[in-house]
C-alpha cells in the first residue's frame, strides 16, 4: 500500500513538473508548446550519452542542453511568429516537434538508445516489512523539493509576480514595465530546466530513449493543464499531479486490465471538466468582488 | 515647455483605421480631457500613446524624444504611464504585489521605498489592505490601486482611461481630489472621461473626438458652455 501511494505521489509529482513546464510558457505566450516533448527527449538522450560520466555531471549537462534548446526554440521559431494567430503558433509547435523528432532520428537512430543510468536507484529500501524502490522514493522527494522551489519562485520573487501577472494579462503587465522578451525567454529557460528534471526521472525508470520518448508525458501533461485551469500556474501543477496520481493508481488497481487505464483516466478527466469546465483552479472560480 | 507632442497620428486595428491624423501638444503640468461618443477612438488614442497599439504612422514625442512604435515597457520607463479602462488590476495578486509590478517600470529603483510611502499617503488602501487579494477590493479601492500602480512608475505624463467608470458619486469626488494633488505635484494628465460635466470643470483644455478625429479643442471656459460643447460633441446643427 505504501509503495502504491509512493508510486502515485512520485508519478503525480513528475506530471506536475511537466505540466508546470508547459504552463509557464502557455501563461506568457498562450502557446501550447508541443515541442516540449522534444525537450524531455533531448534531456533523456543527454543522460544516455553521458552515462559513462558521474550522474551529477550528466544531469547538469542535461539541464544546460535542455534549457539552451528551449531558449533557442523561443528565439529562432516562436519569437519570429509572435503576434500571429494562435492556430498558426499551434501548427508551428507541431511542426517543430515533428522536425526535432526527425533530427533525433538522424542523429541517434530510430531504435531506442539505452544505457544504465544510476543503477543504484533500482534497489529497494525495506522499512518494517514494507519495501520501497529507491526510484520511487528519490523521485517523490525530488519532485516535492522542486515544487517547493517553484512555489517560492512564483510567490516570493519579483520574477514570479511578473510571471503570474503576465499569465493573467500580459498586455497590462507590459504597460507596467514587465519586459516581454526577458520574461518569455526566462520562462522558456525554466520550462527547459523542468523538462530536464522530467527527462531524468523518466530515463531512470525506463532507460530506452527513442525520438518520441517525451510524447506521452507531454500529452498527459497537457491534459493536466486543462483540468487544473489553463491560465493558472498552480492549477497546471495540480492538474498534472492529479493525472499522474490517477494513472499510477489505475495501473496498480486494474492489474491485467491496465491496458484500459488511459480510457478510465480520460473518463475521470471528462467528469472533472463537466463539473468544472474551466478547470479546477480556473480564473472564473477565483473569489472576486467586482 | 512641451512634454507631449503628437503629430499626424494614425492608428487602428488591422485594416480598420480608428485614429485619423491626430495632432495636439501638451505642456508640463497641464491637464487635458478627451470626450466624445462611444467608439470614436478615445481609448485607442491612449493605448497608442502608451505603446499597447502600434501606430500606423505619425509621431509621438515625450520631452522631445520619439516614442512612437516603441514597446510599452520602454515607454513606461521613458516616463509615460497608462491607467487602463476597467482598471485591469491583477485580481489574483495582493495589493502590494500589484504595486510591486509598478516598480518594475520604475527607472530609479533606489527611491522605490519612498515612492511606495508617497503613493500610500495619497491612497491609504495601499497600507490598509496591502496583503489583501486585489480582486476583493471595492471598485473605488481598485481604482486607487490602479492609479497608485501607474504613479509608482514615476511618470511625467499620466494617461487615465475612464477613471470614474462604475464608481459612486462620492468616490468620484475623492478620485478627482486625488488627481488634483497629482497634478499639483507636476504630473501632466491626459484623461478620457465620459462624464463631460466632470472633466470640463477639471481639465485645462478639452479635446472633443468624433469619427477618429479631434473635432474641437475647447478651453476651460468654452468647454463649460453647454451649447459649444454639444456642438463640438454632436456636430453642427444641434438644436439649442
Amino acid at each position: 500500500m505504501i509503495q502504491t501511494i509512493l508510486n502515485a505521489l512520485s508519478l503525480g509529482g513528475t506530471y506536475a513538473l511537466a505540466s508546470l513546464g508547459l504552463g509557464l510558457v502557455f501563461g506568457v505566450m498562450r502557446l501550447v508548446n508541443f515541442a516540449y516533448s522534444e525537450l524531455i527527449t533531448i534531456a533523456a538522450y543527454t543522460l544516455v550519452m553521458t552515462s559513462q560520466m558521474p550522474i551529477i555531471v550528466g544531469f547538469l549537462l542535461s539541464v544546460v542542453v535542455t534549457s539552451i534548446a528551449a531558449v533557442l526554440m523561443e528565439l529562432l521559431v516562436y519569437r519570429r511568429l509572435r503576434g500571429v494567430a494562435p492556430a498558426i503558433m499551434l501548427v508551428a509547435s507541431f511542426g517543430l516537434s515533428k522536425l526535432l523528432q526527425q533530427v533525433y532520428e538522424l542523429c541517434f537512430g530510430a531504435l531506442p538508445r539505452s544505457a544504465s543510468i544510476a543503477p543504484w536507484m533500482s534497489g529497494e529500501l525495506k522499512f518494517s516489512g514494507v519495501s520501497i524502490t529507491n526510484t520511487s522514493l528519490i523521485t517523490a522527494l525530488l519532485t516535492i523539493v522542486l515544487l517547493l522551489v517553484m512555489r517560492f519562485l512564483l510567490n516570493k520573487t519579483s520574477f514570479g509576480i511578473q510571471l503570474k501577472a503576465a499569465s493573467a494579462d500580459f498586455r497590462t503587465a507590459r504597460l507596467l514595465g514587465v519586459r516581454a522578451n526577458h520574461l518569455i525567454t526566462l520562462s522558456f529557460a525554466m520550462s527547459g530546466v523542468l523538462a530536464a528534471f522530467v527527462g531524468a526521472i523518466l530515463v531512470v525508470g525506463n532507460p530506452q530513449v527513442e525520438p518520441m520518448f517525451g510524447m506521452n508525458m507531454t500529452i498527459l501533461a497537457l491534459v493536466g493543464i486543462v483540468i487544473g485551469g489553463i491560465s493558472s500556474l498552480p492549477g497546471s501543477a495540480l492538474g498534472g499531479f492529479i493525472v499522474g496520481v490517477i494513472l499510477s493508481l489505475l495501473n496498480t488497481w486494474l492489474g491485467n486490465g491496465r491496458v484500459y487505464s488511459y480510457s478510465w483516466l480520460f473518463a475521470v478527466v471528462f467528469i472533472i471538466l463537466l463539473v468544472r469546465p474551466g478547470g479546477l483552479l480556473s480564473k472564473g472560480q477565483e473569489m472576486e468582488r467586482v | 515647455m512641451q512634454i507631449l507632442e503628437i503629430e499626424g497620428l494614425n492608428s487602428g486595428y488591422g485594416k480598420v483605421d480608428v485614429l485619423l491624423n491626430i495632432s495636439f501638444t501638451m505642456k508640463v503640468g497641464q491637464c487635458f480631457g478627451i470626450v466624445g461618443p462611444n467608439g470614436v477612438g478615445k481609448s485607442t488614442l491612449l493605448q497608442t500613446i502608451a505603446g499597447a497599439i502600434k501606430p500606423k504612422s505619425g509621431s509621438i514625442k515625450l520631452l522631445g524624444n520619439e516614442i512612437s512604435g516603441k514597446n510599452p515597457e520602454d515607454i513606461v520607463r521613458s516616463g509615460l504611464a497608462l491607467v487602463p479602462e476597467g482598471r485591469q488590476i491583477f485580481s489574483g495578486l495582493t495589493v502590494m504585489e500589484n504595486l510591486q509590478l509598478g516598480l518594475t517600470g520604475r527607472v530609479d529603483k533606489k527611491t522605490s521605498h519612498q515612492a511606495v510611502e508617497q503613493v500610500a499617503e495619497l491612497f491609504p488602501v495601499i497600507t490598509t489592505h496591502s496583503k489583501q487579494q486585489a480582486g476583493l477590493l471595492s471598485g473605488g479601492q481598485q481604482q486607487q490601486l490602479a492609479i497608485a500602480r501607474a504613479l509608482i512608475t514615476d511618470p511625467k505624463v499620466l494617461l487615465l482611461d475612464e477613471p470614474s467608470l462604475g464608481l459612486a458619486p462620492n468616490i468620484i469626488n475623492d478620485l478627482f481630489s486625488n488627481l488634483s494633488r497629482i497634478l499639483e505635484a507636476g504630473t501632466t494628465l491626459l484623461i478620457v472621461e465620459q462624464r463631460a460635466n466632470l472633466i470640463t470643470k477639471f481639465a485645462d483644455e478639452i479635446l472633443v473626438m468624433r469619427d477618429g478625429l479631434i473635432q474641437a479643442r475647447l478651453n476651460k471656459i468654452d468647454a463649460q458652455d453647454e451649447n459649444k460643447l454639444k456642438e463640438a460633441y454632436f456636430g453642427a446643427g444641434v438644436k439649442k
